[in-house]
């Protein structure tokens, strides 16, 4: 029975969040399109850092790739687009492994460190990039080209979007649900004793990291086309740190903890701003602190999103 | 025992630096047998653990499982040969439930690949769906049933113990190391787990444990290796082993006629 009832739930879930697209103004549109960045980000992130529990703060860094490779790749080099994503997703790809073969050797801090580094690294490179990258003003003035001869404009490029959101949310259940998803939580809660049980930690964890990290580069291309515009400071360490919020706010491991989070801390600036101006990053960080001290579930033990996992 | 020995530990030396913690230790294991490895504190039994389950290389020595050489494999390698072990203290899983954390002592028998699991290949359903009925039966066999369906940090020291045990023979292994299986458990607890191990051994698993408790492990081992200061002192049976002087001095002392009394009569 339950086999027959997913596709339907999954159908539902993408058809309800693209209807959604088409019902909205332009600044709404702008709002929701990032949202859905955004989510896109703190399911891949979630995976990384409550499922496989690595602190790595390189997440941003990759969507930065991402963006910037099919940008350069399609524009500057005027590749056909459809080559230019498949480069920009390999050069993610591999920049992870590189990245992920010594860092994962790191623990806890010496990870979070450099990944740091890293992430700095990436700013650095798109900020004195010259004419590649744009330097500080970053790229602009570009449209998607035509994909196999289908110009996506306007509220299908929103769809397009949620698509990107499904299909995240898709790979990593499957990833989640399977040996390998429980031997990331495994290999968190104790590494030794999931090594005992025969858990490759090193290997776990590089696929892991290689993962996550590519699919944030996949996220940062649904970007780079939602304002036409792609530039350093949107992938600097106040998102990153936003998006580690995001999905410690929402319920470190969960998938639907880490979209209610989202929506959540997305939306609430909306709200606050008024209020409080700028302060409502301190509102943020208390909400954080709160969080961790007394519901460590986050609003997915809250809402009881996460269910005890279903008993065999 | 005319069987090839599964384990053929030879030799094992183990230094850190200048402290030797076991120098020239050697036994064999056959399958089904219940092994026994004691000594004081600090004699090495946990250091041969290590150097069985691949945690450290011996420094010299080797030990043969079912003829292939292990010393020196990375840890995660000497699950799926068929060799695993439980903790001296219960390293469950915390945030996994009961049946997740036997699922991944299951790990090293998942055969799909990466893609299989993207994929989501019939294939990868039927081994998931194999493993947690397996997972159930094994829950059942620990005597954890009534517990299926608890959080895994609401465990009770004993329960969590046989856990270890449960989540160590999901990968099907030929052969189990315990360590102090029995520490911390109440009497009633303590007669469950021999009938338990002596299951295990029925099945054919080769089974070494560490334990303290001799009134648990005497009638329980078929054969006991002693341990004193990381050098093998006596290697016998419980009985043989009760009436070894060097064995009363260095360990067993003044309860060591007790004990032989009660296995003589049993």
């Amino acid at each position: 029975m339950r086999r027959f009832y997913k596709p339907v739930l999954w159908l539902a879930g993408i058809a309800g969040a693209s209807a959604i697209a088409f019902m909205l103004g332009n600044y709404a549109t702008d709002v929701y399109r990032k949202m859905l960045i955004w989510i896109a980000l703190a399911l891949s992130f979630n995976f990384l850092f409550g499922i496989a529990g690595q602190v790595a703060f390189s997440h941003f860094a990759f969507a930065a790739i991402g963006a910037y490779a099919i940008v350069i790749l399609s524009v500057k080099l005027s590749l056909p687009f459809g080559v230019a994503f498949v480069l920009a997703i390999i050069l993610c790809t591999v920049l992870a492994l590189v990245v992920a073969i010594p860092a994962t050797r790191l623990e806890g801090f010496y990870l979070a460190l450099a990944t740091l580094a890293f992430a700095q690294l990436v700013t650095v490179v798109l900020n004195e990039g010259g004419d590649v990258t744009g330097g500080t003003g970053g790229i602009a003035g570009y449209r998607l080209p035509a994909v196999f001869g289908v110009t996506i404009r306007g509220p299908w490029y929103t769809v397009v979007l949620v698509l990107l959101v499904a299909f995240t949310l898709f790979i990593l259940r499957r990833l989640d649900q399977s040996y390998f998803g429980r031997a990331c939580r495994a290999l968190r809660d104790n590494s030794p004793a999931a090594a005992a049980m025969g858990v490759d930690i090193a290997r776990t964890k590089v696929i892991a990291f290689t993962v996550a990290s590519a699919l944030a580069g996949l996220a940062g291309i649904g970007y780079a086309y939602v304002d036409n515009v792609i530039n350093p400071p949107v992938f600097g360490l106040e998102n990153m740190f936003l998006l580690l919020f995001m999905v410690i706010v929402g319920g470190l491991g969960s998938p639907l903890g880490a979209i209610a989070g989202t929506v959540f801390l997305y939306l609430a600036p909306f709200l606050l701003e008024p209020l409080v101006g700028p302060g409502f990053l301190v509102v943020f960080g208390v909400l954080v602190v709160l969080t961790i001290l007394f519901r460590p579930g986050g609003l997915a033990g809250l809402l009881s999103l996460v269910p005890a996992r279903k008993p065999a | 025992m005319t069987a090839q020995p599964l384990i053929r530990a030879q030799g094992l030396t183990k230094r850190f630096g200048g402290l030797v913690a076991i120098e020239d230790v050697g036994f064999e294991l056959y399958p089904g047998e219940i092994l026994a490895l004691i000594g004081p504190n600090g004699a090495g039994k946990t250091t041969v653990f290590n150097l069985l389950g691949g945690v450290f290389a011996p420094t010299a020595g080797s030990v043969a499982f079912a003829g292939e050489r292990l010393d020196g494999m990375p840890v995660h390698h000497i699950a799926g040969r068929g060799l695993v072990r439980t903790f001296q203290h219960n390293m469950p899983f915390a945030s996994l439930s009961l049946t997740d954390n036997i699922l991944v002592g299951r790990h090293t028998r998942f055969t799909g690949t990466l893609f299989d699991i993207l994929l989501g290949r019939a294939r990868m359903r039927r081994e998931e769906d194999d493993a947690r009925r397996r997972a159930v039966e094994l829950i059942g066999f620990v005597g954890l049933g009534e517990r299926a369906g608890s959080d895994v940090s609401t465990l009770l020291f004993g329960e969590g113990r046989l856990l270890e045990v449960a989540r160590a023979l999901a990968g099907d292994p030929r052969a189990m190391l315990l360590d102090e299986p029995a520490a911390g458990l109440t009497p009633a607890e303590i007669t469950r787990l021999v009938d338990l191990i002596r299951a295990i051994a029925a099945r054919g698993i080769a089974v070494l444990l560490i334990e303290h408790d001799m009134h648990f492990l005497l009638p329980l081992a078929q054969r006991v290796v002693v341990l004193n200061f990381g050098r093998t002192i006596a290697q016998g049976t419980p009985l043989e082993i009760t009436r070894n002087p060097a064995v009363v001095q260095a360990y067993l002392g003044e309860a060591a006629s007790g004990f032989a009394q009660a296995l003589s009569h049993a």
